[in-house]
């Protein structure tokens, strides 16, 4: 369980209210991970949604471009909201790192059954990928247009 | 002899407490089992799911240790041996023989191939130092010497 004044801090989540935020902070924990772990597979099932807390990542797209994330409150693995529900991207760690995790099945049904509450957060995810949009592959941007 | 003093007679009592017990711990042994089910079935699901996956989980483990180790021996604090300038250095000469830009993930494997320590801490630090800049296209480059202005990381639209 992470305390609602940690996750208000982060971007993605500043917009939701202490109600909402409490719902979220039941599900979230926070996970450590070494430098070098990869903590995403590209390809492979995507069950976590993943908030950087403190260290350093790359997003490594199947091409071999990538970008790198060095900021608090990024925000990687939201395919575990968009169906298929597979990585795009492997993520590693550059340093080590802390990061709040949520359950991808967990988090699909709050947003599902709360739906104020999912607008929001599929707002904010949306924000995230059209930043992100350039490095997709094809078949994941048609992947996106088919789940809007 | 029947009923309670049998039942006193043959340790019945005991045997029956002793059933008790054995019952209640066994429930709350299944009990505790199933509360962390879910729990150990993710962690399979998300770190363990594919047995190359797990080769190189151990692969990368057994090789932190052991460059932490030749760390300690060689520089006794150091980030890492010969320094960050020596590390930079023998990237560049890595990238020469890609063309820049290049590819981020692709130069971290071969310099990891070519057993140069603490690969990505050491390529975080050149980014966040500016020698190392990302471009909006994914890829990376060295940094000109007018662009080393502190530090500036990725360049690439996701850092704004």
């Amino acid at each position: 369980m992470i305390p609602i004044e940690e996750l208000k801090r982060y971007e993605i989540l500043a917009d939701l209210d202490p109600a909402e935020l409490k719902f979220l902070s039941g599900m979230a924990e926070v996970t450590h991970a070494r430098e070098g772990e990869v903590l995403i597979q590209a390809g492979l099932p995507a069950r976590t949604l993943y908030i950087l807390q403190e260290g350093n990542l790359m997003v490594a797209y199947p091409d071999g471009r990538a970008i790198t994330f060095h900021k608090p409150g990024r925000l990687v693995g939201w395919s575990a909201l968009v169906s298929p529900t597979r990585y795009t991207a492997s993520v590693t760690c550059l340093t080590d790192s802390t990061l709040i995790t949520f359950p991808g099945s967990e988090l699909l049904r709050l947003v599902q059954r709360n739906v104020a509450m999912g607008t929001k957060i599929m707002r904010n995810i949306s924000k995230v990928l059209s930043r992100r949009l350039p490095f997709l592959q094809e078949e994941d941007r048609q992947r996106l247009r088919k789940g809007r | 002899m029947g009923g309670f003093s049998a039942i006193s007679a043959g340790n019945g009592w005991l045997i029956a407490a002793l059933g008790i017990s054995v019952v209640f711990f066994g429930l709350a042994s299944l009990a505790f089992i199933i509360t962390y089910f879910p729990r150990s079935i993710r962690w399979w699901n998300d770190h363990a799911q594919t047995p190359k996956y797990t080769v190189e989980l151990l692969r990368s483990l057994f090789s932190r240790r052991k460059t932490e180790a030749t760390i300690r021996a060689d520089t006794g604090e150091g980030h890492e041996p010969g320094g960050l300038d020596d590390v930079e250095e023998a990237l560049r000469l890595l990238t020469s023989h890609m063309k820049e830009p290049f590819k981020l993930p692709r130069l971290i494997e071969v310099a990891e191939q070519r057993g140069l320590a603490r690969v990505h801490s050491t390529i975080n630090r050149l980014l966040v130092k500016g020698t190392m800049v990302g471009g909006a296209d994914g890829l990376f480059r060295w940094a000109k010497g007018s662009e080393k202005e502190g530090p500036v990381a990725s360049k690439s639209k996701e850092s704004k």
